[in-house]
């Protein structure tokens, strides 16, 4: 019933440290799956029910906007919530193996979510271009973002980072807030720059980041559209 | 001490009437009717009342939780984290947590009595807030207090999150005697937890003949669960071979949700077992004669579940604080900060809310999360911007494996009507083993935060 196609189970890198038998650092493996589209479509069905077919989030910040995100990005926060480091309780459950199965399911639920239009409506922050607050904005994204995440916010699947073009303002400013707080651990140099931001400027950059443009191939044709696999 | 003084009578009489409500073990239940004669002196068991309760010093501003359930479990783990320094207390009079949620895939053994049961301690000690045992008696908010069976306990803020109680004058028992026999031979299955036991115990024993469920009228608590009751309690049977007829009397006109699954459900699963049968408005209950009456029939059974419309929770009412436009006694609080009206230090969530929201666990835990922070802003002298309790809902109409529909449903204020109108709503009516998965992955899920994380 649930097609699992393991069609190249490719690297098993072993870094084994110290000169005696016991080992000493983390062992690191790398495993490659071969995404199935169709079987990420089967799976998604579990998250839809939340994350709604079109995967769009919402503009209360309780869901983030998941379509076209990148691949690597989206498989790192399934791996953070099902090992614990990143705490989200409520789906928690739905990513452990005894729910949605194991890597080859993850990776084909991601395969999917990728490959789906993007919200052309998300929510953006107060100060639209022109303002005081958004050029204010767009130096701190300079300055403190771009180098990582993209002069247009585009991120980039092979470094793990997040694409930020399109995502809720209140998503955003919630995720900041918890990991200000110490409530979501992420990449040290990550937590480091919201950490050194006031919440002003927190709230400037990550409006600017609300207001930048999303590739019109990316998006979907209208706020209207519906995803027609769940037709 | 000196509360005792300025305690007029008249306010004395006001409060102590409510030990009526509590039927809890343990709490002094004083009847109006004695109190005349404790005008003279206060009798010791009245004196202990008025006490202040023996309680830690509270480390920061002390912000009252009343109920247990779903939302005052949400509300005490968030209050905790958007404000630290809050010294949260929780209340319940019961001495630990059974779910209701996901309480019909235990009645039809899918799942463990351990799934559904979790400790308040648990839940206090993992969130750092305190939980207190006992009966909330009254509420005198002019000196901010909160009456219990152990003493009076001050507060900066009070969440009251009450639930609901059942109305059984709108199926024409009124008389308490038999108010209380309806209660305890056929319970609905929404308030307390040995009314899932009795239920349990009558499915698990019942040997043949007509098996009778309703539907009640007005805004119940959890719109498809007696729906899905039916479902259960048939795919038991079916899988039993009892030889058994479920008359499902729904008092509405029709199915109120999901209502092309469920009907599927009925004919495809349980055409021989279920027999639905809507506009039912049930007029009253023959318990000698074992039947129910409607306005045209009579319908004997041999067992019976009987869910009565409900109410909000009696000690809304108690407080004073109803909404005389509401016909179930909800509160009468700001439709979007939810504190009473006229009083910001006091606020009404969950099933007792003033608002038309869907009566369930995962409307209270989503509105619960936004409330923590409203409370937690306004104690600062801050706002936070308005946002839409979800609404998750999951039936399960099959079993081994249990295979389940889902709804999710938000809500949008409709400035034009003036009522809240359900938004973006998503519903898969197509039962599968997924969405059975699905249910107990959304409840552990939740269990897992408002006790372990």
């Amino acid at each position: 019933m649930m097609p699992r196609y393991f069609k190249s189970l490719c690297g098993l890198l072993l870094a084994v440290a110290g000169s005696t038998s016991f080992a000493t650092e983390p062992v690191k493996v790398v495993l490659e799956f071969e995404p199935d589209p169709a079987n990420g479509r089967y799976l998604f069905e579990i998250c839809a029910r939340c994350h709604l077919p079109e995967a769009w989030g919402d503009n209360e910040g309780n869901y983030p906007q998941l379509a076209g995100q990148h691949t690597n990005v989206l498989m790192q926060q399934l791996l953070d919530i099902r090992s614990g480091r990143r705490d989200n309780p409520t789906m928690w459950p739905f990513v452990q193996e005894r729910t949605i199965g194991g890597y080859q399911n993850l990776v084909d639920v991601v395969s999917y979510v990728a490959t789906l239009p993007m919200n052309p409506h998300h929510s953006q922050g107060p100060w639209p271009q022109g303002t005081e607050e958004y050029k204010e904005g767009m130096q701190l994204y300079q300055t403190n973002c771009s180098s990582c995440h993209g002069a247009g916010g585009e991120g980039d699947n092979a470094s793990y980072y997040p694409r930020l073009q399109g995502q809720h303002f209140s998503y955003m400013k919630r995720q900041a807030i918890r990991v200000r707080d110490g409530l979501r651990e992420v990449d040290p140099a990550m937590a480091a720059v919201i950490k050194a931001l006031s919440d002003e400027e927190t709230d400037k950059v990550l409006n600017y980041i609300s207001y930048l443009p999303v590739p019109a191939k990316d998006l979907a044709p209208s706020a209207d559209w519906r995803n027609p696999d769940f037709e | 001490m000196s509360d005792e003084k300025h305690f007029t009578r008249r306010r004395f009489l006001q409060f102590t009437g409510l030990g009526l409500t509590a039927g809890a073990a343990g709490a002094p239940v004083v009847a109006t009717a004695q109190l005349k004669d404790a005008v003279g002196g206060t009798p010791p068991a009245i004196a202990k009342l008025l006490r202040e309760a023996l309680l830690p010093q509270p480390k920061g501003a002390r912000v009252v939780v009343v109920g247990g359930g779903w939302s005052g479990l949400t509300i005490a783990k968030y209050l905790k984290r958007y404000n630290p320094a809050f010294d949260v207390l929780l209340i319940d009079k019961q001495p630990a947590f059974v779910s209701f949620p996901l309480s019909n895939s235990w009645l039809a053994d899918q799942i463990h009595l351990d799934f559904l049961s979790h400790s308040f301690f648990d839940a206090a000690d993992n969130h750092k807030y305190h939980f207190l045992q006992a009966t909330v008696l009254g509420v005198d908010r002019t000196s901010r207090k909160v009456y219990t069976d152990v003493g009076y306990i001050a507060y900066e803020y009070m969440v009251l999150a009450p639930g609901i109680d059942y109305d059984y004058g709108r199926i024409g028992v009124d008389d308490p005697e038999q108010q209380e026999l309806l209660f305890q031979h056929y319970p609905g299955g929404f308030v307390s937890t040995s009314e899932l036991l009795t239920i349990k115990h009558k499915i698990q024993s019942f040997k043949g003949g007509t098996f009778l469920l309703n539907v009640p009228s007005g805004d119940y608590r959890c719109t498809a669960a007696p729906y899905e009751r039916a479902c259960m309690v048939a795919a038991l049977f079916k899988k039993r071979r009892v030889r058994a007829k479920i008359l499902l009397l729904d008092m509405n006109t029709g199915i109120k949700i999901k209502k092309d699954g469920f009907h599927r459900a009925f004919d495809e699963l349980y055409k021989d077992y279920i027999e639905y049968l809507p506009s039912s408005e049930i007029s009253g209950v023959d318990l000698d004669g074992k039947a129910i009456t409607t306005e045209f029939d009579e319908y004997p059974f041999d067992d019976a579940i009987i869910y009565p419309p409900i109410r909000a929770s009696r000690l809304i009412e108690e407080a004073g604080i109803v909404n005389p436009r509401s016909p179930q006694m909800a509160a009468n609080t700001d439709p979007f900060r939810y504190h009473v009206v006229g009083d910001e230090h006091v606020y009404v969530t969950g099933d007792s809310r003033g608002q038309p929201f869907s009566k369930g666990g995962h409307t209270a835990h989503s509105e619960g999360k936004y409330v923590a922070e409203v409370i937690a802003a306004h104690a600062l002298g801050k706002e936070v911007a308005w946002r839409s309790p979800q609404t998750m809902c999951f039936s399960s109409v099959e079993i081994d494996p249990l295979q389940a529909m889902s709804i999710i449903t938000y809500y949008k204020f409709n400035k034009q009507t003036n009522v809240f109108d359900f938004d973006r709503t998503h519903m898969i009516e197509d039962w599968d083993i997924q969405g059975g998965q699905a249910s107990l992955a959304w409840a552990e899920g939740m269990f897992r935060d408002m006790f372990y994380r």
